[in-house]
């Protein structure tokens, strides 16, 4: 049973009101009710867990552009919203609106579970969005350093805008082939968090649309290696990361948070982000860290002796201060229903059961100095991927 | 029965009950995951003296500037914000914080003493963000349609938050003679959202004096007459029309009313050349405003004000056909509802309809009773517009050659 609300896991204000997975029925969604009734309004999240043909990396986003449009039509004739995202697990879709409206933001998701009949304009504007989400992660800096270190990390996780020879494919290619490559009624999940219960929910969705039979050609990707590229940036910029499939992700996002902390104190001129990265290819803990260039030598040295650092001034307090942070941000997020939606599919996407975010915050109060030593030591002992972006210099002779 | 669910639901949108005089608006909310608090203290533009523009603005800094640190330490957030009528605080925490969180903020307003490092500190910030702000358009416009619609010598026609000149004319011993004055208990009243404990809300009474809330009482508005024209060195015009209400007002009839008749005028395939369009409707204690802006090429400005004015008239000239505004409707529910999705915009909401019509307790909307007619009427309810242009207008005056605005 998923609790009402992260929320109340500590304060066990509320009845629990949802929603054990039905058994799947042969073209029935997965779907989680997390029943909110303060406003009359639902957030509908629904993910297709699907990675991209092989051949055709930025299958899925390209769909969602061409869906887009019409999905914002949609909804703004009940004052609503729609957000399409590209995950590394999952083709997501989110509406918001008024909770007396369940079915028609239903309808609305329902239609997208089917090839795009894409023109050749729709087609030119999608790929032109493409296009620059993928110009974005190869010439802006921060979002480079995090996409070369996925890229080293995790080289299946393929980026959400393709790549452009895949891109080349996907304009000749029978979108009903690709769309069949990803489409399977039983990957499809729905996350209901708002004014609404579990039998309307399913009600609404009501059966899912078969699967396609067409069939794409067994091709390949190609990504152009990060090391061509030059990002534009006006600071040095360092990433690191490590693989950390085995830690415990609880124990692995307060390690995160306390690297965070440690590294803010002591850099207080650079800005310092911590990451915990969790997708179905696995964990990673990734650091950026941007700083002035007259900076970046102290700041290499800080940030490559971090770990050890952190491991020799780590005490319980701090782990107990770091895990609370971790949890009251949690709550924070998610605070509107479309987030919390986001929150809890974010886990189902992983393929994990409809309680695992409830068990998640409920393991983040529970670790202990202990737990993070032993992330620490995962972390130390293993070959971090590198990036660093040297600061551009306008004038060569400055 | 999906849909009724729905229409049963919005009654839920009661606020706790509440007494006529309670200053601390208790929405119990189990499903939420935090709780926001809105403090409204009703100090502002009102009860400042002549030179010292902005020193309840920069006291609502100074004051809460020392326990960022300690709200840092709980993953608190404040977000202080200055309205013409009020200052409001707005704290979002976890449900096992928030007290702590909530009462560190009203003992920082009540109980402490300015520190004169923070109001330093937070002097020399304000000035620069508002030298910042003093030089964008939509800053300007502003400025322009609240000296427009209040008049150029009343408290609420100049800027709430003061200007970069004036705040930093302002002394340490100021802000601490002005915090004892003017941030008083009498004044102050308190809404609190999510998965709270009534009792321990409602101990927050504490802080707070009985009785109604305070006002500083104000003259009488004097909008302009004629439209308002003022020169700025940009490539695009901005268009401003503003409609005064009265205090007996249907404020829900006019929110839909300004969106349709914004919708009117917004950049869309038939409308290519409007750059930006928005609708407001602010409210104060006695009336309010329904204020709709629009950006446009400088040479179309005058039609589109026309234009403006007239997307407002056709409401009031005809009632719309019952299906044409169920449609409508239909629309607007939506948007009036996301607007209250997160807890702190529904704190908002409570706070400020207990401190403009003492309404503590009463829905968060007034969606269900909306008809064609009540629409109807309330556009017809309006007086003329007060119009305001800001942008490249060479008019060039007989005498002088230089750009004149129109008389006011």
């Amino acid at each position: 049973m998923l609790n009402l609300a992260l929320a109340l896991l500590s304060l066990a204000a509320a009845a629990p009101d949802t929603v054990p997975a039905l058994p799947p029925a042969a073209a029935q969604p997965a779907v989680v009710v997390l029943r909110q009734p303060a406003l009359p309004i639902v957030a509908l999240r629904m993910s297709l867990l699907a990675d991209d043909p092989p051949g055709y990396a930025g299958a899925g986003h390209l769909i969602q552009h061409l869906f887009l449009p019409r999905l914002e039509e949609r909804m703004a004739r009940v004052g609503g919203r729609v957000q399409a995202v590209r995950t590394s697990d999952a083709v997501v879709y989110t509406v918001v609106g008024p909770a007396s409206e369940l079915g028609y933001l239903a309808e609305t998701l329902r239609s997208v579970l089917r090839a795009p009949a894409a023109g050749t304009g729709e087609m030119l504007a999608a790929a032109a969005a493409l296009g620059q989400e993928r110009g974005a992660e190869r010439e802006i800096a921060p979002q480079y350093v995090r996409a070369a270190l996925r890229a080293g990390l995790f080289p299946d996780d393929l980026p959400a805008a393709g790549t452009e020879a895949a891109l080349a494919r996907l304009n000749t290619a029978p979108l009903d082939g690709v769309w069949a490559a990803m489409y399977r009624p039983d990957r499809v999940s729905i996350v209901a968090v708002g004014d609404v219960e579990i039998a309307g929910v399913r009600r609404a969705f009501g059966e899912l649309p078969a699967a396609g039979d067409a069939e794409l050609p067994p091709l390949a990707d190609t990504v152009r290696a990060f090391a061509a590229d030059t990002p534009q940036a006006t600071r040095g910029w360092f990433g690191r990361a490590w693989s950390a499939a085995e830690a415990d992700p609880a124990a692995l996002t307060v390690t995160a948070r306390l690297l965070r902390n440690h590294l803010r104190r002591r850099m207080t001129r650079s800005a310092v982000d911590v990451e915990h990265w969790w997708t179905h290819h696995g964990q990673a803990l990734a650091l950026v860290v941007a700083t002035p260039d007259s900076l970046v030598p102290v700041a290499r040295r800080t940030v490559e002796g971090s770990l050890a650092a952190l491991r020799e001034t780590l005490d319980e307090p701090l782990v107990r201060e770091a895990a609370g942070s971790v949890r009251r941000e949690m709550l924070f997020f998610a605070r509107t229903p479309e987030r919390m939606a986001d929150v809890l599919g974010a886990f189902a996407d992983r393929g994990e059961s409809a309680d695992a975010a409830q068990r998640f915050y409920a393991a983040v109060a529970e670790v202990t100095e202990a737990d993070v030593r032993v992330v620490l030591d995962l972390l130390l002992e293993a070959e971090p991927a590198v990036v660093y972006v040297a600061a551009q210099r306008l004038n060569p002779s400055d | 029965m999906i849909r009724i669910a729905g229409w049963m639901a919005l009654a839920a949108l009661l606020a706790a009950p509440a007494a006529a005089q309670d200053r601390v608006i208790v929405r119990a909310e189990p499903g939420t995951p935090v709780v926001a608090a809105e403090v409204l203290i009703a100090v502002g533009p009102a009860d400042e003296a002549e030179g010292k523009e902005g020193i309840t603005y920069l006291t609502a800094r100074a004051v809460t500037a020392p326990i960022v640190p300690l709200l840092d330490s709980l993953t608190a957030q404040l977000t202080v914000q200055q309205h013409k009528d009020a200052v409001s605080f707005t704290v979002i925490a976890a449900p096992d914080n928030w007290q702590e969180a909530t009462r560190t903020l009203l003992v920082a307003l009540f109980r402490d003493p300015v520190d004169s490092v923070a109001t330093v500190r937070q002097r020399t910030a304000t000035v620069a963000e508002l030298t910042a702000r003093e030089a964008s358009p939509a800053d300007a416009l502003a400025r322009q349609v609240d000296a427009a619609v209040f008049g150029e010598e009343h408290p609420w026609g100049r800027p709430a938050v003061g200007t970069a000149r004036s705040v930093g004319r302002i002394a340490v011993r100021e802000v601490d003679a002005f915090l004892r004055s003017a941030f008083t208990a009498d004044r102050a009243l308190v809404a609190i959202v999510g998965p709270v404990d009534r009792g321990a809300a409602q101990a927050l009474q504490a802080f707070m004096d009985p009785g109604p809330v305070r006002r500083t009482e104000l003259g009488p508005f004097e909008p302009a007459e004629e439209p308002v024209r003022r020169q700025y060195d940009a490539i695009t015009a901005w268009v401003a029309a503003v409609y005064p209400f009265g205090e007996d007002a249907d404020e829900e009839a006019l929110r839909m009313l300004a969106r349709l008749a914004v919708d009117h005028v917004a950049f869309g395939p038939l409308r290519p050349q409007v750059y930006d369009s928005r609708a407001e409707v602010v409210r104060h204690a006695g009336g309010g405003e329904l204020r709709l802006e629009m950006v446009v090429p400088p040479r179309e400005a005058e039609d589109w004000a026309e234009r403006l004015s007239a997307a407002v008239a056709q409401y009031a000239d005809e009632a719309l056909s019952e299906p044409m505004f169920a449609e409508r409707l239909r629309r607007y529910r939506g948007e009036r509802l996301l607007e209250l999705e997160s807890p702190e915009a529904r704190a908002r909401a409570l706070a400020r309809q207990a401190l403009v019509g003492g309404r503590a307790g009463t829905r968060l909307t007034e969606l269900d009773g909306l008809t064609a007619e009540r629409l109807h009427q309330a556009a017809r309810s309006l007086s003329d517009p007060v119009i305001v242009f800001l942008g490249p207008f060479v008019e060039e005056d007989e005498e002088g050659g230089g750009a004149t605005a129109a008389p006011r």
